[in-house]
């Protein structure tokens, strides 16, 4: 029967690149966040020595780590999950949940409520990482998209909004 | 509310609605144990690029995935046996059934056969003669079907099964298949499952499962299906997908009921459109239902009409606005549909002495539960468009 | 109705139910080709003769593997492994769960281990980690509360490594929820009405926070409408066996409801205070639901005053203006809190600072809000709450909540 054929579906290799982009971002985000902001730098105190955390694409990627070193700094840790432990792995169901995500079509919450994500870990770390994520898009999004990605938009001195913000932007792109 | 002594309800379909629902499916293929669909449709779902759309979502998946695009109007046991060759030689271990219909009656009587034995397809035949569940099922609706899409129903040439394993296992509904459609067929596919969801909500073995699908499928049609007759809106067809789905479970778990049965019939004998039919039966076999022992039509009126109208009208009159309220519709959409979708029997071009017949098909051997008479009744106020409570 | 942009709900189970529904019990294990099952159960539910009854429902057609009835309060990995043990040695092929949330937990945790032939259970927790269907599991709620016959969540906890171990799967779904009006005709009033309040803020929570989706929604307004149609009539004729039944299938709809939306604030803070101070589940969500609608309300009272007319009726939706509605839901959750702590002699309790162990002591002293709002933030229910809510959100809710005074919603951030 003619009718009857088999496919080998492509890739969507531009719409990785830029989440791969996007990832790279945030993790080096919440590295200078972690240094510049106390709340976040708080977080980060309450979890293990060694804490490793994953955010990435099902089924192949790309990924973002973010971990504790071991003089318990918080490191932007690469794109390759292989051979590392993860104690919280979140895993977006697919690309196209994650150009949603990354294009603040859907913030954490909604992305959250529905279903768009799988998270393997304990409770507590995932709740820690998402205040932590929350606090981020706030720094990193002008007001008028992170109102959207956030359920509250936070009221916050001028120092920690303006200039923790060139802060962080500053060490994201340079890498410290 | 009410509530029965005793029920027995099983859903074990799974519905993922809305944005960008179809790349979800991968995943839950991954959650159901499967690798390889085959996507099977017919050759005009095919010819819309809606099966792009399905292998489009596969696409930064690593699936593989087969295609047959060539379901005919009436699919019989050659089509599935070829079927279930392609099947096993690409190595499929999952069915996506696309659009509705024949393509879903295929894809469940091709279920049944990959997940036994070819020859045995006719042992199946039957009430809960299948006793193991299927392989995965996945069904992406289009805007048109039979209402069958989601039942335990499926029929194959002069078979017919009824299975709970026969219910798919995942109904994707997204907007990127809700192509524009005529009306007389968008309003055929709505007013069937409209019939479904008010002879579940109403039938004396309703329970609060049914009663759940049922609910959410009425409240979607009476918010959305004149809009979506009128202007096209994009939500509301979406809207009306999610209640054929939700319609087609209500009804896989209470009997067939009257409506049901009589606009199969006579669908059957006028080769008008089914849905069309039980349209324009709906108020009458309400109606005729209206003061019968065990029929619960005034709890119908707040998924019809909403919580304003319902608490606004005193208990004793809520089923008589009920079916009034489903009459203001029927004009509502005729009128934006142009005028062409007829809401009398007289109107729909049948024979007054065509109803007898009908009549005693739909009616059977009375193991549904209700007489030729009680069909005939129905038909007769229909065809005329004379109010069957005022009688 | 409310359709989200994009949602996804299933409920696989089964579902039977009636004042005769035990006595279907083998027959649904001959359709899942199954013929000896072990039954897991606790002491309580033993003791009041409710496995008993069970088994002579069953005793004629099927033979019954073994009863195992000391699953402890808290579901422990151990139990887990010793139950399957006990599975196999007595050539069992399917599991009856019967009790409340632990007793389902264990049935689930054992299912994985004899199905699996696991002997690390932890390599299945996670998601996706199951990937085919386990043994027949038949469960036989004993309360009207917690849903645990509608969701696919287990909880295991290994008390020698300190890990609390989460699965979740679609497999883990029970086959068959059998719900029977003598499964809870016994049940004690103060309990009743604790249960009942729990499968209320499933309910009620599912259907105002960010998860809702129409059969969530539809399931919700069906569960609300028969526990308060249903509850105040058990409490005054514990054995009726009508309202019994209504209550047991409002909570298997909230929990098909709730295990596809989610919970929000309310649960965040009961399983907080819960876990700091040891309040039963039910009594924490009926003190706090009202505190939780308030304090969602500037997000989304319009949803909260739907919930007015399975609640309080049509004619009370309707003599009600729009405006007030959403204020008129709170204040009717309160007032049936007031029933019970009338129909219970003070047992139910309205207020946090009011509740009392056994001995008459006070089991919230004041001084205790912090850590629950500390412990608080551990808790992953609060993603699906509408509004934010941090540690100062936390402590005031919980302040008010223990004097029993209603919220100020003036104070909420955000307002
Ligand atoms: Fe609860």
């Amino acid at each position: 029967m003619n009718e009857f054929r088999e496919v080998t579906p492509g890739g969507k290799p531009f719409k990785k690149a830029y989440v791969a982009l996007m990832l790279w971002f945030v993790g080096r985000a919440i590295q200078a966040a972690a240094k510049v902001d106390g709340d976040v730098k708080k977080e980060f105190e309450k979890l293990p020595e060694g804490f490793t955390f994953c955010l990435g694409v099902m089924p192949h990627g790309p990924y973002m780590i973010v971990g504790k070193d071991r003089k318990e700094r918080v490191k932007y840790m690469g794109w390759r999950r292989e051979g590392r432990s993860i104690d919280l792995d979140m895993k977006i169901k697919n690309i196209e949940a994650a150009i949603l995500m990354f294009t603040f079509q859907e913030g954490t919450a909604v992305a959250t409520a529905r279903d768009r994500m799988v998270v393997d870990g304990e409770v507590p770390y995932a709740c820690a990482i998402v205040r932590v994520l929350d606090i981020g898009e706030v720094y990193l999004l002008p007001k008028i998209i992170a109102r959207l990605a956030v359920k509250r938009y936070p009221v916050w001195s001028f120092g920690r909004k303006y200039i923790g913000r060139v802060r962080i932007y500053f060490r994201s792109i340079v890498g410290y | 509310m009410f509530f029965p002594d005793n029920y027995e309800f099983f859903c074990p379909t799974k519905i993922n609605s809305g944005k960008r629902a179809l790349e979800q499916i991968p995943f839950e293929l991954d959650a159901l144990n499967a690798r390889k669909p085959l996507i099977i449709t017919d050759k005009e779902t095919a010819k819309k690029g809606l099966v792009k759309k399905i292998t489009g979502a596969f696409r930064d998946s690593g699936i593989a995935v087969g295609i047959f695009d060539g379901v005919p109007p009436v699919p019989d046991l050659e089509l599935i046996r070829g079927l279930a060759n392609n099947y096993r030689d690409a190595g499929c271990d999952s069915t996506i059934a696309v659009g509705g219909g024949a393509v879903v009656d295929a894809a469940k009587a091709l279920n049944i056969v990959v997940s036994g034995r070819p020859e045995d397809l006719k042992a199946f035949a039957g009430e809960d003669l299948i006793e193991n569940s299927l392989r995965p099922l996945v069904f992406v609706p289009t805007p048109l079907g039979t209402g069958f899409e989601t039942s335990r129903f499926a029929t194959l040439e002069e078979l017919t099964f009824s299975s709970p394993f026969l219910m798919p296992d995942l109904v994707v509904i997204d907007p990127r298949m809700m192509t524009a459609e005529r009306p007389a067929e968008l309003i055929s596919t709505a007013m069937i499952a409209l019939a479904h969801c008010a002879e579940a909500y109403t039938c004396p073995a309703k329970n609060p499962m049914t009663d759940t699908y049922a609910y959410a499928g009425m409240r979607f049609i009476g918010e959305n299906l004149a809009n979506v007759i009128r202007s096209d809106d994009k939500d509301g067809r979406l809207a009306l997908a999610n209640a054929a789905a939700m319609a087609g479970i209500a009804f896989s778990n209470t009997p067939r009921g009257i409506i049901h049965e009589v606009g199969w019939a006579l669908g059957d004998a006028s080769g008008l459109p089914p849905g069309i039919c039980m349209g324009i039966l709906l108020p009458y076999g309400l109606g005729y239902r209206m003061n019968s022992e065990g029929y619960h039509l005034s709890d119908m009126l707040l998924p019809l009409a909403g919580a304003e109208i319902y608490v606004g009208t005193e208990e004793n009159l809520r089923a008589r606005k009920a079916i009034s309220v489903i009459r203001e519709m029927q004009h509502d959409v005729r009128d934006a549909a142009g005028g062409d979708i007829p809401l009398t029997l007289k109107d729909a071009g049948i024979a007054k002495d065509a109803l007898a017949g009908v009549a005693g098909t739909a009616a059977g051997d009375g193991a549904a539960g209700f007489s030729v008479d009680d069909c005939l009744v129905i038909l007769e106020h229909a065809w005329e468009g004379k109010s069957i409570t005022s009688s | 109705m409310y359709l989200p942009e994009y949602y996804e709900f299933c409920c696989r189970v089964k579902v039977i139910s009636g004042h005769n529904a035990l006595e279907k019990i083998p027959e649904s294990l001959a359709k899942m080709h199954a013929a000896r099952p072990l039954i897991i159960t606790d002491k309580g539910v033993s003791e009041a003769g409710l496995v008993d009854i069970v088994l002579d429902a069953i005793r004629d057609e099927v033979a019954v593997g073994a009863t195992a009835d000391d699953v402890p309060q808290d579901s422990s990995l151990k139990v887990v492994n010793r139950l399957a043990d006990v599975y196999r040695d007595n050539d069992c092929d399917s599991i009856i769960a019967v009790g409340g949330g632990s007793v389902m937990d264990t049935a689930k945790g054992v299912n994985i281990v004899v199905s699996e032939n696991a002997h690390d259970l932890m390599k299945f927790s996670g998601a996706g980690a199951l990937k085919r269907a386990l043994k027949p599991l038949v469960v036989i709620p004993t309360t009207s509360g917690t849903g645990s016959e509608a969701t696919l969540v287990a909880v295991v906890k290994d008390h020698e490594r300190h890990l609390k171990m989460a699965f979740v799967s679609y497999f883990l779904l029970p086959d068959v929820a059998i719900l029977d009006s003598r499964m809870t005709l016994t049940l004690p009033p103060f309990i009743t009405a604790a249960t009942a309040m729990d499968a209320m803020a499933h309910a009620v929570e599912a259907y105002t926070g960010l998860a809702k989706n129409p059969l969530s929604d539809a399931s919700a307004l069906a569960a609300i409408s028969l526990i308060s149609s249903n509850l105040m009539g058990v409490m005054e004729n514990p054995s009726d066996r009508e309202g019994r039944l209504a209550l047991a299938n409002a909570a298997t709809l909230a929990g098909a409801a709730f295990s596809n939306s989610m919970v929000g604030v309310v649960h965040t803070l009961g399983h907080a205070t819960g876990s700091v101070c040891g309040v039963p589940h039910g009594m924490c969500m009926a003190i706090l639901l009202p505190y939780g609608l308030e304090y969602n309300m500037h997000k989304n009272a319009h949803f909260t005053e739907e919930l007015l007319v399975p609640l309080a009726g049509a004619e009370v939706y309707a003599a009600t203006p729009k405006h007030l509605r959403a204020e008129q839901v709170v204040a009717h959750i309160r007032k049936m809190n007031q029933d019970l702590h009338d129909a219970t002699a003070g047992r139910h309790a309205r207020f946090l600072g009011e509740v009392k162990d056994g001995g008459g002591r006070q089991v919230v002293p004041r001084e205790k809000l912090e850590d629950i709002a500390e412990a608080a933030l551990d808790d992953g229910s609060i993603f699906y709450n509408p509004e934010e809510c941090d540690y100062e959100d936390f402590l005031m809710i919980l302040r008010t909540a223990w004097e029993g005074t209603p919220l100020d919603r003036g104070l909420i951030k955000g307002v």
